[in-house]
């Protein structure tokens, strides 16, 4: 009886997890090629043309799986944009993918409390100074000594790894 | 010979554009100019500032856009963003800079870079983030117009263009040489850079997030998220949409500079430690 109970809950939770898979929808932004594993050497599924609607599984790294006409698979994020006309059961679609990527479906977005004021072109021509606040700002300085040691404590380490030549001119910059 | 020419026309506006400020030590200005002009290339023939002048700059910048909107009074999320900006910063060429960044309380959605290394988030943004690596990738991209002068050189441009004009912003608060430099409030961080300037601060974005050992595709999954937010929420994102180019431009332009050079680059996103807001 605990067993078949057990079973029943498994099944449940096995359809909220789907039910939050089932995430979002995206549109390919130009045409690429969808990949058995998130690698740029791994084996060609397809190749979705620019416009292609796909929904988007799951995030890793520099790669969304989707799930396609053509079949499910990887394809780069930057193919990729966000949204399209399906609405989600879970929640709007800000919720979606972000809850799905770090694993917090389902528990929304906190109300604001704070940051009730906009911030646009009048309101910053009309400011004025405020010394106490810059001086507030500049009393949370982290050393550079800090900043490592905070690195450190999460595992970041630094690596080498140069500037990205900007494509429209072929240079490196 | 041409190079000659070029050197001098901009040594030329460098004298006439300090002319019209004043406010600087004029002699010692001439003598960092004719330095910097034997660098070959140097971008400070056109920031042309020192870096104490430039940090005082950027002060007021910052002192005038925490007038319009605050810090959020949370000593820990401020901590926070100071310790992840300043580990982002010690990758790039200006390390021993003394950084600042904060969230200011605002729902907008936009970040802030100030010359000299004031760096501000406005709460709306840090609301859409996931994980540290997406608030490395902003903050990165802010680094990014800091370490390569984009806003001293608009500065330097508009006083080439503003010569003649009339002086504003006489009682402004905080130094007025220098609120007659930066025209009134904060309006200047809501100027545009070129499309270029803000192309360039996302490749260097994704670079500094990753040197840090972050997945560098935090930039990239922040700008996918704004372009989406904008659908549903237009006013928050009006400004930001105003001063930068379309985040599917964006993304575009990263997606061609980035391409596979990031494929064997396994970073973290550190999603537990992301400090959220009250």
């Amino acid at each position: 009886m605990t067993l078949r109970f057990n079973h029943l809950l498994l099944a449940a939770m096995m359809l909220i997890a789907t039910a939050a898979q089932a995430g979002e929808s995206g549109t390919t932004v130009k045409a690429d090629t969808l990949k058995a594993a998130p690698f740029s050497d791994a084996k060609v599924i397809a190749t979705l043309p620019s416009g292609a609607k796909v929904e988007i599984l799951k995030k890793d790294g520099g790669w969304y799986q989707v799930k396609s006409p053509q079949g499910n698979g990887w394809i780069r994020l930057l193919s990729i944009r966000r949204g399209g006309a399906k609405a989600t059961s879970a929640g709007s679609e800000l919720s979606g993918l972000s809850g799905l990527a770090s694993g917090r479906s389902g528990t929304g977005r906190v109300v604001a409390t704070t940051g009730i004021r906009g911030l646009n072109e009048e309101q910053l021509k009309a400011a004025k100074y405020d010394e106490k606040q810059v001086t507030l700002a500049e009393s949370y300085l982290t050393s550079r000594a800090d900043a490592k040691k905070f690195a450190a404590s999460a595992k970041l380490a630094a690596r080498q790894l140069d500037y990205l030549p900007d494509p429209s001119t072929g240079e490196s910059k | 010979m041409k190079t000659m020419t070029i050197k001098y026309l901009a040594f030329l506006c460098l004298a006439l554009s300090l002319s019209r400020a004043q406010a600087f030590d004029l002699g010692q200005e001439l003598r960092n100019a004719a330095r910097d002009l034997q660098k070959p290339g140097s971008s400070k023939v056109l920031g042309g500032y020192s870096e104490a002048e430039e940090v005082a700059i950027g002060r007021q910048i910052a002192g005038n856009l925490l007038g319009a909107a605050p810090l959020v009074p949370d000593r820990q999320l401020q901590k926070y963003v100071n310790n992840v900006g300043r580990w982002v910063a010690s990758q790039s060429e200006r390390p021993d800079l003394a950084w600042h960044f904060g969230v200011i309380d605002s729902r907008d959605i936009n970040a802030f870079a100030a010359p000299g290394g004031y760096i501000f988030v406005t709460a709306g943004l840090y609301r859409l983030l996931n994980d540290e690596a997406e608030l490395s990738g902003v903050l990165a991209h802010e680094i990014g117009h800091v370490i390569k002068k984009h806003h001293l050189k608009i500065l330097q441009q508009s006083k080439i263009v503003d010569l003649g004009g009339k002086l504003i912003g006489k009682q402004v608060g905080g130094d007025e040489k220098i609120s007659n430099l930066i025209g009134s409030g904060a309006e200047i961080v809501s100027r545009s850079l070129d499309k270029g300037a803000e192309f360039e601060a996302d490749r260097i974005g994704v670079v500094l997030a990753a040197r840090a050992g972050y997945d560098a595709y935090g930039l990239p999954g922040v700008l996918q998220q704004i372009g989406h937010t904008a659908k549903d929420d237009s006013s928050s994102v009006a400004l930001l949409f105003k001063t930068h180019p379309h985040p599917d431009e964006r993304l575009a332009r990263l997606g061609d500079a980035m391409d596979s050079r990031f494929d064997g680059i396994k970073g973290q996103t550190v999603e537990k430690r992301l400090y959220r807001i009250k």
